[in-house]
């Protein structure tokens, strides 16, 4: 008889610890695995994500938003958009989840060694890269200099504001940015692209992590590559639509590429070779 | 590709088939293409052997990915309880089943669910069912007019892959041992069996001869093949064939490589439910659609673009060969007339 | 239809007017789509441009409304060009001096002009129509739901007959029923004025018949039409209602006379397989069987006549209609005791000429039979209209344009049509229950040309407020160049809009229709609070 298989679709409950409400579209929901065995074995990388279950909703990938300098527990920031996600928004301290994963490929940590780390992201986009931003922090002299751009919305839609000050003590760049201001803002107004603009890097021993909207995506593309990036120094992560999280559903095809397998991680350099929305909207 | 049957192979004389079978669907359960009483053929699971009309000659409508991917299979239940949102497996039990009679494309298409559902995971639904499952091949003497397995590598006979591969020679049956579970059939049964003759062989290799030259189709898949890698193929032809393409998903359900499916929750009532995964289709706007009506594959034609760059190109790259088989499934169904046929042949006429 | 539907597969040039065929009839389309693939030609005769006008040769943008005007400008060209079929008109019908008058008096560029559509497209149009050995006109609710929609009909089959292009196999006028079985329920007299096979009840040997059949009495007037019975108001002539399988509360115009009909009932018994809008206004709901779970036959737009098995028994306490219908018929003091429907068949044959030959023995075999089928030994009629019509000549029609009922105003200034999407059937009773369905679409999408969506400043996909001089909905708008400018377009199968609280329930006075096809409406951008 053939060895038994892993029920590779099958949840694990996890409770909620803690919420942090960032803004009113995004939370942070910290989780541990209600077996704690499990949960004290658990691994990941920065990069990777998890698909969460809700009673009824299915399954949806969330990115990991903490970092595997800390085990222990799990954060998984999450922007009120479809029906799972608004389901999660309703979830109290105690309460439980299913949880599946880590898949994905990540971030390459071991290249990014010794390097600058130039992080832009726009909205829930930095989810993904807080995990590494927050891995980089937890070995100080491993990485570069770190800096972060991040557009909003409004004033008010700034997410992650206490780890964006945390970071900031930590000695972290973080510059910010809204569409448009409100009473009070004294910070920059317009794109994050302008955000670059003051930037002095160090071109040849940057590499740059990209997560958010599309548009904001390929006007990040467009001025990184007119500053002098190569496709090589740009890293971004990509959002789809998954269900099997392992590389078979195809949900996440992106021209031949898996989502959920090849990525959610890719360099510039990658996605050039692929047709798809993001690049050729 | 040498078609010339292997000396050790054997002779079962079609007048000893139903009992060679009936040996077998005592330890296995048995499914083999049916005539049903509307004229259909339908691989079937044979609960009454005496009453089941056998087809061999005539490829069936489903193909056996019903069989190892169920149209819609249940992957766990959940409860919601005080304690609680937990997740419970299912156990099945999947009797040990001899698929008999799977012309060369279906073989095929079960080769390529193989090499999905182990690659980068092993799927444990698929490889539970498929375990303990017994192929028995019959190469095929009449392609139908949508077959083009010639063209895809995938017949119209085949050498490997089978447990046990039969060829009609008429009153006859000459029976490749491919796979040791069918060599272990044929020394358990071996009253069934006697050896092949020169004769049987050289009627072997004619009977594949012939096969050869029934296929009313020349369909130029390698052609399509190289295009798709040159990235030649006129946008203009992803766009008549999405104008036409109706939506209707009938290709994916019927083919016997589309293996994407859906994961989904069924709820039973407040504390409970079913997570279920069911057969989809890329073509569907659905498919890739995210939370919040975000597509990421908005144009019209990137859907039926993905269909045919994966058959052919993408699983090509990945497996060496394209994962459509030449059943022509897909062309017989198809609304539109954006079968994979018709797109092969539009991409040889646009290179004239 | 008067073809088979394969017939179309045939045909040399392919008319189709008010039908988005690809989405409503895929199987239809299909054949349409394959005949172009052999070469034919297709002309669409549609305001918006739909997947089959972007198929089509010809797309004939005309302005809601004015299908008559077109239609007879195509006649005046195939007139004035000698396309006519002179020995056809002269052989087979009667009223053509009628025709000609009107025809030779029009001003084609005049009636071009009210079209919308170039004079030179109608040309083309008329040009390849009657020019064709084989010709098929396939028209839907696009030309019947208006209020001149019996003269919509009558214009069309006006020039089919002038081109001769009717008669023949592959050539004829196909009008596509929406549902499996409506072309068999016409045919069994679920209409008001008609007994089974359309023996007019106001006729006393077709009376006779039956009673003598049935052993009852029958009325020799006929009945109300489906709108004068479902807006007849809180204190209306009816009492008391059985509905089966029909979801008035969100497939009638003005819904809201409709909920004062049906909540001013003294009775109201609905048969469903789902507890549909309708029903949940009931005060007895049977559950009934689907199609997988009954036996019996349908009959489809080709009046072809087939075989349903049943495939799985009914859940729970469901029934098929036909048991429904005999236990009610039981407690009301008339028992029908009918034990298959096969013994349901043998009583069509009896009393219904064009069924005359179809048994459960002959339909179980093959693909079953086309109507009229007079005997045991008839094979079928795969098309009609072959030596005679049924009136015996084939009388024109002369029409002239019928304004719709209502038309934009400075208050309300664009026009709204609505229609069906692929994914959504009717009021959604069965299809929005499919998963996979609703993930393609499970919201009502208001099509807007860009021209108006910039004036009125609207995003891809924002809610707007639909308003009507009847009531308003909200609901997403999609910008798109398949409509024009001045028009909007949305679909009736969404619960949360509503869509035919806003139709206008101006009717067609012969076939009692409504026009769900025209009427004045304003979209305003929903401003946040």
């Amino acid at each position: 008889m053939p060895q038994p298989i892993t029920d590779i679709y099958l949840p694990r409950q996890a409770r909620v610890e803690q919420i942090e409400i960032e803004n009113s579209q995004i939370a942070t929901f910290v989780l541990a695995f209600s077996d704690r065995r499990y949960n004290d074995a658990f691994r990941y990388q920065p990069g990777q994500f998890m698909l969460v279950s809700m009673p009824h909703c299915g399954e949806a990938p969330i990115s990991i938003s903490s970092t595997p300098t800390r085990p222990g527990n799990i954060h998984l920031s999450v922007r009120k958009a479809g029906k799972l996600t608004t389901a999660m928004h309703g979830l109290r301290v105690g309460d439980t989840i299913g949880l599946r994963g880590p898949y994905g490929r990540p971030f390459p940590m071991e290249q990014l060694a010794g390097r600058d780390l130039l992080f832009v992201a726009g909205g829930i986009g930095l989810a993904p890269l807080r995990a590494v931003v927050s891995s980089c922090l937890d070995q100080p002299d491993r990485f570069g200099a770190l800096t972060v751009l991040y557009g909003s919305r409004t004033p008010s839609d700034i997410a992650f504001q206490s780890d964006l000050e945390l970071w900031h003590n930590q000695g972290v760049d973080c510059r910010l940015t809204v569409d448009a201001a409100e009473p009070g803002w004294d910070g920059s107004v317009g794109l994050v692209t302008a955000l670059l603009d003051d930037l002095a890097l160090k071109l040849d021993k940057s590499t740059a992590l990209i997560c958010g909207p599309p548009l904001m995506f390929r006007a990040v593309l467009r001025r990184l590559a007119d500053m002098g990036f190569s496709d090589h120094q740009v890293l971004t992560t990509m959002e789809r639509h998954m269900k099997c999280g392992v590389g078979i559903c195809r949900h996440c095809h992106m021209d031949g590429k898996l989502a959920c397998v090849d990525g959610p991680v890719f360099s510039l350099a990658e996605l050039r070779k692929l047709k798809i929305m993001e690049l050729d909207g | 590709m040498v078609h010339t049957a292997a000396t050790d192979s054997h002779l079962l004389k079609k007048d000893h088939l139903k009992g060679f079978l009936r040996k077998l669907a005592k330890e296995y359960r048995l499914v083999a293409p049916v005539r049903n009483r509307h004229g259909d053929v339908l691989f079937t699971v044979i609960d009454d052997l005496d009453a089941a009309e056998i087809e061999l000659s005539e490829p069936p409508q489903n193909s056996l990915k019903q069989f190892f991917l169920p149209q819609q299979e249940q992957l766990s239940t959940y409860t919601v309880t005080p304690e609680g949102y937990d997740f419970h497996p299912v156990q099945a039990t999947i009797p040990p089943t001899i698929y008999f009679g799977v012309h060369p494309c279906d073989l095929s298409a079960v080769l390529y669910m193989d090499v999905v559902f182990s690659r980068r995971q092993r799927d444990p639904f698929y490889l539970r069912r498929r375990h303990g499952s017994v192929l028995i091949g019959v190469n095929c003497n009449s392609p139908s007019p949508n077959c083009f397995c010639n063209a895809t590598g995938s017949g119209p006979f085949l050498e490997m892959g089978s447990d046990l591969q039969l060829t009609d020679l008429g009153d006859r049956f000459l029976v490749e041992t491919g796979r040791a579970p069918g060599q272990a059939l044929i020394e358990r049964w071996q009253g069934f069996f006697s050896p092949s003759a020169d004769k049987d062989r050289a009627a072997h290799y004619q009977a594949f001869l012939e096969a050869r030259g029934r296929f009313s189709r020349q369909v130029h898949v390698e052609q399509a093949i190289r295009q798709l890698e040159a990235d030649t193929v006129e946008e203009k032809i992803w766009q008549e064939l999405s104008l036409r393409c109706q939506d209707c998903g009938g290709c994916a359900y019927l083919c016997p490589t589309c293996t994407c499916f859906t994961i989904s929750d069924q709820r039973l009532d407040a504390a409970s439910g079913r997570r279920l995964r069911s057969w989809d289709a890329c073509t569907f706007a659905g498919f890739t659609a995210m939370a919040g009506d975000h597509n990421p594959v908005q144009a019209k034609t990137a859907a039926i673009r993905q269909r045919f760059t994966h058959k052919l190109r993408d699983d090509v790259r990945l497996n060496g060969r394209p994962s459509c088989v030449g059943c022509g499934r897909c062309v017989s169904i198809c609304f539109g007339g954006t079968d994979i046929v018709r797109f092969v042949e539009r991409v040889c006429q646009g290179s004239l | 239809m008067t073809n088979s539907i394969n017939e179309i597969e045939n045909a040399e040039v392919i008319l189709v007017s008010g039908s988005n065929t690809t989405e409503a009839h895929p199987q239809v389309a299909r054949r349409m789509l394959a005949a172009v693939d052999r070469g034919a030609r297709l002309i669409v005769i549609d305001p918006r441009r739909t997947r089959l006008a972007e198929c089509a040769h010809l797309h004939l943008a005309l302005r809601p409304g004015t299908d008559i005007p077109l239609l007879n400008a195509m006649m005046r060209v195939l007139l004035d060009e000698g396309l006519a079929d002179d020995l056809f008109i002269e052989m087979r019908t009667e009223n053509f001096l009628a025709l000609r008058d009107m025809l030779n008096r029009l001003d084609l560029e005049a009636t071009a002009a009210l079209t919308g559509v170039e004079l030179s497209l109608i040309r083309q149009a008329a040009q390849l129509y009657g020019r064709a050995r084989k010709a098929v006109i396939c028209y839907c609710l696009g030309v019947t739901q208006h209020v001149c929609g019996t003269e919509n009909v009558q214009t069309i089959a006006n020039l089919a007959m002038l081109a001769g292009h009717i008669e023949k196999e592959d050539t004829g006028v196909d009008p596509l029923r929406g549902q499996n079985n409506v072309q068999g329920a016409c045919d069994m007299g679920a209409l008001p004025n008609m007994l089974p096979s359309y023996q007019g009840v106001a006729n006393e040997d077709f009376r006779e018949k039956f009673e003598r059949a049935w052993g009852a009495s029958l009325p020799e007037a006929p009945g109300l039409t489906l709108v004068e019975m479902t807006h007849g108001g809180a204190q209306g002539p009816i009492r008391g209602m059985f509905i089966m399988g029909e979801n008035p509360m969100l497939s009638d115009p003005t819904l809201g006379k409709v909920e004062e009909t049906l909540r001013g009932l003294d009775f109201l018994a609905v048969s469903d397989i789902f507890l549909t809008e309708t029903a949940q206004l009931a005060q007895v709901v049977f559950p009934a069987a689907c199609f997988a779970e009954k036996s019996g036959s349908f009959t489809n737009s080709e009046r072809r006549v087939q075989m349903v098995r049943q495939a799985v028994p009914p859940p729970g306490e469901c029934r098929a209609d036909s048991e429904i219908i005999m236990a009610l018929s039981g407690r009301l003091g008339y028992p029908m005791e009918y034990e298959t429907s096969a013994e349901v068949m043998e009583e069509i044959a009896l009393l219904s000429p064009i069924y005359g030959g179809m048994y459960h023995d002959r339909l179980e075999r093959g693909w079953g039979l086309q109507w009229p089928c007079w005997d045991r030994d008839h094979p079928g009629t795969p098309f009609l209209h072959k030596y005679y019509f049924t009136r015996g000549r084939g009388h024109f029609m002369p029409a002239s344009h019928t304004p719709p009922g209502e038309l934009p105003d400075p208050e309300y200034p664009l026009l709204l049509m609505t229609g069906r999407m692929y994914h959504q059937y009717h009021t959604g009773t069965m299809t929005r229950k499919s998963e996979r369905l609703s993930r393609e679409c499970d919201h009502a999408v208001l099509q807007i040309n860009p021209e108006d969506a910039k004036t009125l400043g609207l995003r891809q996909g924002e809610t707007v407020r639909l308003l009507s001089r009847r009531g308003e909905i909200t609901l997403a708008a999609s910008i798109t160049g398949q409509v024009a400018c001045g028009m909007v377009y949305t679909t009736f199968h969404f619960h949360e809009a509503p869509i035919n609280q806003l139709t206008n329930d101006a009717f067609d006075t012969g076939s009692r229709c409504p026009e769900y096809k025209v009427c004045a409406v304003r979209v305003e951008k929903i401003v946040d609070s």
